[in-house]
């Protein structure tokens, strides 16, 4: 079973000295290491390049999409402050292969393409990562006596696109939008229902 | 509140609380209740109720990173990034592990908090009676040594915290799960009543699962406001609706003019007068100021949670007591007991599309023991129980790896498919060579040496621990739970954080170090009544037991003191 698999299992154990509140948010916590990067990480290129690749991973549907929510600057702030320099430089390598690709493709860079473009550029990288995971899991089986309890969530190779979606998905769904437009907040129930029925085009409870 | 922040003069008090946490709160509470001076002893800062849960009225979007940690954050604090716990949420009630090191021989989680209120107000709140099967397990099995009490003498001390506490559950009738004073239970969802029902069905009720019994008001308590199912409990409540020290203990002991609470004050050792064979006093060590001090009590209470008080009686050295206060027995600092866990089974439920549920339950299922009871013989003696619950997945879920775009988006906003979990916790048992010491060799930011921990977990938890994943599978299975799949997480002490047992309680001197009344055996004014105090672990969450046995102890000391035997 995938750590990422088995740490959700750990959501459903409430009985630790600590309450297992807003566990899934956290389950992907920030990877430690030396140094960080002063200044800015970011040129405004590469702030509006993301601020596109998280809308094209959370576009405006029925409700509105990642960049209303301000997802891009979000993500940009947690490479910051919550990754260390080598997951820094990686992401700072990524976003210059996502306008490689869109050159490649379709001869301009990503924020220049169309909708349907970008979403191309998104799903071949996508498409790689998961092909690239499951090589680098091929390699990984040979240390398989390693306890699950060792592999620290700080450890975990981060893929580029993983990483921009996952930062993506956490930013827009804890945003105010995201919580209470795409899904549905509650600030303070009050009570606890435990059999309601689901009605037409109800949305799923925000944390 | 009558908080004494300044390098004072010696004082003396009738008592000294060491701690302010769970238990530290209910001695606090039941001295000064019985009229005594009562000074109470807090290393870490104050937290006043309501007024300083910074973040719990913060929307999910008012957290810069959203509960998660800074690399500044992941560098000050490596122990406690171990696990889910320390997180941006209620980050500042986490110890920074670099100001105070431990050495650990082998690998132990110390998860630690200092404030007033400490652990009381991060707990998961899940409160179980412990029976007769687990009072006598050590005698039947022969691991460890017989606790001195049965669970006559604890049952009314039980039913006395909790109707002061407030514990909502259902009784069920089961003789290892003894019912107590329950507030009405919370409901459990339409799939959690389904598990239910086909588990009990199956096992022809030889094995149940009940609602949670937990430490949150299901309706107005003594003052105390219900819970408003916002399941945020870890970052202070500002309803009151959990017991804690600040929402409960606290404010009793305030009200009755005689407790004194002093932040900021690590004791460094209890000062022993072999003229008298009693404890003195406290010696402290600000922790602003680093000023060492001294405060005198006629009777002191150690509730420093299991391995903080493991600190300060091995560090309290003397002619008499070389080895530890009260340690003639040289089992102070052995049997540390932690539970075992992060093992158990998932699946996905079918059949309940049409079904959700409205607001956040800060509570789960309970299946109790029933492992190696009766005639059911397994190849490792004691048991487990199971925490766990059911709940439609949300934005999280994987729909396709790595998928993006608007029809992602639009799937995921809806509530996703229904997950049942199942998750043990199983007892562990006492051994010797499960212990604690102190290593001088290195320094905390205080200048005291630091404690070492060399604990771990051996054949006879790793052998339940298959049973505790198997189970859960079977279990699951059976009420009809699809794609169940096991796991073992691997856990290491501390990981529960359930520490207990390093100045046990017994009937023998000569074998252990508090009596029945957790009265030190050999120093007689001091009482130690935190996890330290435990025999066994059994395999229920604790907390509710040192509850109890607090207000026990302090029921005796306080009648000792009348009749002048201490």
């Amino acid at each position: 079973m995938q750590r990422r698999e088995a740490l959700k299992n750990v959501a459903f154990l409430l009985g630790s000295a600590v309450s297992a509140t807003t566990l899934s948010i956290v389950l992907d916590g920030c990877k430690p290491g030396t140094g960080k990067k002063t200044g800015d990480l970011f040129t405004e290129d590469q702030n509006k390049l993301v601020d596109e690749i998280a809308d094209t991973i959370i576009p405006t549907t029925s409700t509105p999409g990642a960049k209303a929510a301000g997802v891009g600057s979000f993500v940009t702030m947690m490479v910051k402050e919550c990754y260390p320099e080598n997951v820094q430089n990686d992401f700072l390598k990524g976003l210059d292969d996502v306008d490689s690709r869109s050159k490649k493709a379709f001869s301009k860079t990503f924020t220049a393409l169309s909708a349907e473009q970008r979403n191309q550029v998104l799903k071949a990288l996508a498409d790689d990562t998961i092909q690239q995971k499951k090589d680098d899991k091929g390699k990984e089986t040979k240390d398989k006596s390693k306890k699950a309890a060792d592999k620290s969530k700080y450890e975990a190779k981060v893929y580029f696109f993983q990483l921009i979606r996952e930062l993506t998905l956490l930013g827009y769904f804890t945003s105010e939008i995201g919580a209470k437009q795409a899904l549905a907040y509650v600030a303070i129930p009050g009570r606890y229902d435990g059999c309601t029925d689901l009605k037409p085009g109800q949305k799923a409870w925000a944390m | 509140m009558n908080i004494n922040n300044k390098a004072q003069e010696q004082h003396t008090y009738d008592a000294i609380v060491i701690g302010s946490g769970i238990s530290g709160g209910w001695a606090a509470k039941e001295l000064t209740e019985k009229g005594l001076k009562v000074l109470m002893l807090e290393r870490g800062e104050n937290i006043e109720h309501i007024k300083d849960y910074d973040t719990a009225m913060k929307a999910p979007w008012e957290f810069k990173h959203r509960g998660r940690l800074t690399q500044e954050q992941i560098k000050t604090h490596p122990v406690q990034i171990r696990d889910y716990p320390y997180s941006e949420f209620n980050e500042k009630w986490w110890v920074n592990d670099l100001e105070c090191p431990y050495t650990e021989v082998k690998r132990f989680d110390w998860y630690r908090g200092f404030h007033v209120g400490s652990k009381s107000l991060m707990w998961g709140r899940q409160s179980y009676r412990i029976g007769d099967i687990d009072f006598e397990a050590n005698a039947k099995d022969g691991h460890g040594i017989d606790w001195p009490i049965r669970y006559k003498d604890i049952a009314p001390w039980y039913d006395y915290v909790e109707k002061f506490a407030g514990i909502s559950g259902q009784a069920e009738g089961w003789a290892q799960l003894p019912d107590g004073h329950f507030l009405p239970p919370m409901e459990m969802n339409c799939v959690e009543k389904s598990v239910k029902k086909r588990i009990e069905d199956h096992y022809k009720r030889t094995r149940i699962m009940t609602i949670g019994r937990v430490a949150n008001l299901t309706v107005p308590h003594n003052g105390r406001g219900n819970c408003q199912y916002r399941n945020l409990c870890s970052r202070g409540c500002p309803f009151g609706a959990y017991f804690s020290t600040q929402s409960a203990t606290l404010p009793a002991a305030m009200a009755t003019g005689n407790l004194t609470v002093r932040p900021f004050s690590i004791v460094n050792s209890i000062i022993y007068d072999k003229d008298t064979k009693k404890a003195k006093g406290v010696l402290v060590i600000d922790a602003q100021t680093k000023e060492n001090m001294e405060f005198y009590s006629k009777i002191i209470f150690v509730n420093g949670s299991t391995l903080g008080t493991a600190f300060v009686l091995l560090n309290s050295t003397s002619d008499t007591f070389p080895d530890g206060l009260g340690n003639s027995s040289g089992q102070l600092g052995h049997n540390l007991m932690d539970h075992h866990f992060r093992c158990g089974a998932s699946g996905d439920v079918e059949g309940f599309d049409d079904k959700y549920y409205y607001g956040r339950r800060a509570n789960g299922i309970y299946v109790p023991r029933y492992r190696n009871l009766g005639n059911d013989k397994r190849d490792y003696v004691r048991g487990f129980g199971y925490q766990g619950g059911a709940s439609r997945s949300g934005w999280q879920r994987n729909i396709a790896e790595l998928a993006f775009g608007a029809d992602f988006k639009e799937e995921v906003t809806k509530p996703g498919p229904w997950k049942m979990g199942l998750g043990g916790f199983g007892e562990t048992l006492p051994y010797y060579e499960n212990r604690v010491y102190i290593d001088h060799s290195k320094k905390d930011k205080w200048g005291q040496p630091v404690l070492a921990i060399d604990c771990e977990f051996k054949e006879n938890e790793a052998k339940m621990r298959i049973d505790m994943m198997n189970d859960a599978a079977e279990m699951l299975e059976i009420a009809g739970v699809k794609n169940v799949k096991t796991y073992d997480n691997g856990s290491y002490p501390g990981m529960a954080i359930h520490e207990m047992g390093i100045a046990r309680m017994g009937n023998d001197p000569k074998t252990s170090v508090l009596n029945k009344w957790n009265q030190m055996h050999d120093v007689k004014n001091v009482f130690v009544t935190d996890g330290s105090c435990m025999t066994s672990t059994a395999c229920q969450n604790p907390s509710l037991t040192y509850m109890a046995l607090t207000a026990r102890a302090c029921d005796y000391a306080v009648k000792e003191l009348k009749k002048m035997n201490i």
